[in-house]
């Protein structure tokens, strides 16, 4: 292991990371809506889940599915709902109860990360020039819902939400790709506040994709969902209004899969690393560790290897098992993980009252590897 | 001219240009035909044209990734990440950057697309039209996922910086390169491969077709008789080095990267908007520490339909008054090719920084006088000059905007 770390990179030398602060979130995920029944679920290590979005026609294959438990219709009301698609729907609502959480919409923007976007809005105007007397007889409402920036648009029209205003696409480190990005437009002056998360909708065209490559653990749900944060720089004492954490660190970082999952898995483990290095926070104070390929075949062994690397087992160290809760939610996956542990944070039924620092990852068969580094608020100051 | 601090980081130019368009592969072949006013524009060959009432788009001929990809199988790749790679592997050969130090640094790969792997999901979809959902191929659905542009480009140069896909539709590239100049500027990323593709599909054609936004022939920005875009393809890439590391290697600089801004209409989906625009161009003014009497060419979005190009120009006259610097489109020669459009226009403003000319507006003939007096277009072929500030556009659908601006570098 060592020759080939030691063989490769000499990189220059990071500055400390620059954290931001997590204001309010908006969570629609299996569990339902907001971050208490995601913290109920983690605590019975399952969710029910809601109803898959019907598709005419189209029957989802024989795997384990975790709707989104929500309506669009009580989040968005039911004015324009039918134009919609499920990842416009999952992202407007998010971005919403985000933005109603925190206590100042001024000078807000919106950072999503997705993976394709909406797989069956897309699958669908795509049939349509297959299927029709004329291959251009598409429905034109429906041709913006096929862009990966409907949701993040859409929910900048509904609110009037001028500013930086951005998607982000990465597989499962998408989500990880729009807490960067919203970090560095933060720091930069290119926004006061953005709703920065990720989204995922579950779509049978989707899912037989994912059911016909095999490429989910036994067991493991294909999930969906959103969750969305509102991030600001840090305040200054005792002015603007209270984080419910702070992102001290946010990593990400590639490795060619073609090289074998081992060049991967070091990547992961030196992102882990410098994750913690840039944020000041020792291995020792990481009492929750949620990673992010657990619930994939061969994948869910490389992160793991990984994390022992950098974060061995520990007594009060806790392993969040997020994909039980939500299922497999890919674009959104890191986004939903982070939710996770402030869902834990907050729960009154669970004692993790002395949890200082959690530790976010992510990994994909692609070859891209991220972490991110959480602060209880208490912990930050 | 730029008013920047030393607390604004570290200086950051663009020293390689790779291109993988209709003009040509590679960027000499590319400029010389921006330069003479060629055009990419021709029948669709990538889908199946039939049935459509508009039939042409810019797209890239005679392009074999295995000719170009030397770190990568391009079996594993969609047609937008080979554009990708393609690119990014001409840009570091074009900057004479040593491939082994990128990969031993912490080098990034920001990419733009609009479509993501478009041509993967519209043969995803025609295995389900022909036997349905349950037929889909699923080493074609591991090529599906948009981010894999950018991861395209790392794997074809072994690099371990992060792997970043900006899905902000036709603005995009100018995210990617924005992103990639902060993450140099502030010590995250030793050097970045910035830029952006789309490959032509069926499903974009179809889209804009429907919308009535696509040109009976070819686009002609700013004209009295423009009727719409062509939909096109391609891949730009830019290698983006701190400047002390770039002098330090002796590298050629194309143009310095001043500065970038975003806006979002929050307005429409589809309809440009002028002040959102105008306050784009104020925030990349302000970002880049310029003002508007430095900018000495505007590199339109300049799509050529009547809506964004009156739409556009009405912003910059917001923004410059008494004084519009020259602006013309490129997509008068490459068409619309989506998310590498603003990608595509920043290496041509590179390029007019470094050689000194204007690039044309190649198929304007009359000037539409709707869009106001004194404005200079730039018609027919490029123009000698000695630009010092450069302005690139780029706007899309869900009202994003993005703006880079580049500067001449004097050593």
């Amino acid at each position: 292991m060592t020759t080939v770390e030691s063989a490769v990179r000499t990189p220059s030398v990071l500055p400390p990371a620059m954290p931001v602060d997590l204001v309010a979130a908006g969570v629609v995920s299996a569990a339902g809506t907001g971050l208490q029944p995601l913290a109920d679920a983690l605590r019975q290590g399952a969710a029910a889940g809601g109803r898959a979005d019907a598709e005419e026609g189209e029957a989802y294959p024989p795997m384990p599915l975790l709707a989104a438990d929500f309506s669009p219709a009580d989040l968005l009301g039911r004015k324009g709902l039918g134009r919609l698609t499920r990842t416009d729907r999952l992202g407007m609502a998010a971005c919403a109860l985000a933005l109603a959480g925190a206590d100042d919409p001024d000078g807000t923007g919106v950072v999503l990360g997705t993976s394709v976007g909406s797989t069956g809005g897309i699958a669908r105007f795509t049939r349509e020039t297959f299927v029709q007397e004329r291959p251009y007889l598409v429905n034109p409402s429906d041709f913006p819902g096929t862009l990966m920036n409907s949701a993040a648009g859409r929910t900048a029209i509904r609110h009037g939400l001028t500013d930086t205003n951005a998607t982000l696409s990465g597989g499962p480190l998408s989500s990880l790709y729009a807490l960067r990005f919203a970090r560095n437009a933060l720091l930069h002056g290119h926004a006061r506040q953005l709703l920065a998360g990720g989204v995922e909708e579950l779509s049978p065209h989707g899912a037989w994709a994912w059911h016909r490559a095999r490429v989910l653990a036994p067991g493991t749900a294909l999930g969906e969902g959103a969750a969305v944060f509102a991030l600001r720089r840090p305040a200054g004492h005792g002015s603007g209004q209270a984080p419910l954490a702070r992102l001290a660190a946010c990593e990400a970082g590639f490795a060619d899969p073609a090289r074998g999952p081992l060049a991967v898995g070091l990547r992961l483990a030196r992102c882990v690393r410098d994750a913690l290095a840039r944020s000041g926070i020792a291995p020792a104070d990481v009492a929750v560790v949620a990673p992010g390929a657990a619930g994939r075949r061969g994948w869910a062994a490389v992160e793991e290897r990984a994390l022992r690397t950098v974060l061995p087992p520990a007594p009060g160290r806790h392993r969040l098992r997020v994909q039980a809760v939500t299922g497999e939610t890919h674009g959104a996956g890191v986004a939903l993980q982070l939710a996770a542990v402030l869902a834990r944070w907050q729960d009154p039924h669970t004692d993790a009252g002395r949890e200082r620092a959690a530790v976010v990852t992510s990994l994909s068969s692609d070859g891209a590897v991220g972490c991110a580094v959480l602060l209880r608020p208490d912990a930050a100051c | 001219m730029s008013e920047k601090s030393a607390d604004d980081g570290r200086r950051v130019v663009v020293t390689g240009l790779g291109a993988v368009s209709s003009l040509g592969l590679g960027a000499r072949d590319l400029l010389s035909g921006i330069r003479a006013g060629r055009s990419g524009i021709g029948p669709i060959e990538q889908f199946d044209g039939a049935g459509f009432e508009r039939t042409r788009a810019g797209e890239v001929r005679g392009f074999r990734p295995e000719s170009h990809l030397t770190g990568t199988d391009p079996e594993r790749w969609g047609r937008s990440g080979q554009f990708a790679a393609a690119a990014a592997r001409m840009a570091v050969a074009d900057a004479a950057a040593d491939p082994a130090a990128l990969s031993a640094g912490r080098t990034a790969s920001c990419f733009g697309t609009t479509n993501g792997e478009s041509q993967v999901l519209e043969r995803l979809t025609a295995q389900w039209v022909a036997g349905g959902l349950s037929a889909v191929d699923p080493e074609l659905a591991a090529r599906a996922d948009a981010g894999r542009i950018a991861q395209a480009v790392s794997a074809e140069l072994d690099l371990g910086g992060e792997a970043v896909t900006v899905g902000t539709a036709c603005a995009a590239s100018n995210y990617a390169i924005g992103y990639g100049y902060d993450l140099i500027r502030t010590g995250e990323a030793d050097a970045a491969l910035c830029g952006g593709a789309d490959a032509s599909n069926r499903a974009t054609h179809a889209g804009f077709h429907r919308l009535g936004a696509l040109a009976e022939d070819v686009p002609r920005p700013f004209d009295e008789d423009r009727d719409g875009i062509v939909t096109a393809e391609g891949g730009a890439a830019l290698l983006l080095e701190p400047l002390d590391a770039a002098l330090a290697r002796g590298a050629r600089i194309y143009a310095e990267v001043l500065g970038y801004g975003m806006t979002c209409d929050a307005r429409h989906m589809t309809n440009p908007d002028a002040s959102s625009i105008a306050e784009c161009i104020r925030r990349a003014h302000r970002n880049a520490g310029i003002k508007p009497g430095d900018v000495d060419y505007i590199c339109a979005h300049g799509t050529g339909t009547r809506a964004n190009d009156s739409t556009e120009t009405a912003a910059v006259r917001e923004v410059f008054t008494d004084r519009v610097p020259p602006i013309s489109s490129i997509k008068s020669m490459l068409g619309h090719t989506m998310g590498a459009a603003a990608g595509f226009g920043a290496l041509v403003c590179c390029a007019a920084l470094a050689e000194g000319f204007l690039p044309p507006s190649a198929t304007l003939r009359r000037l539409d006088p709707a869009l106001g007096p004194d404005l200079d277009c730039v018609p027919g072929q490029a123009r000698s000059a000695r630009p010092r500030v450069a302005q690139n556009h780029g706007f899309a659908f869900g009202g994003n905007n993005a703006i880079t601006i580049f500067g001449e570098f004097r050593a």
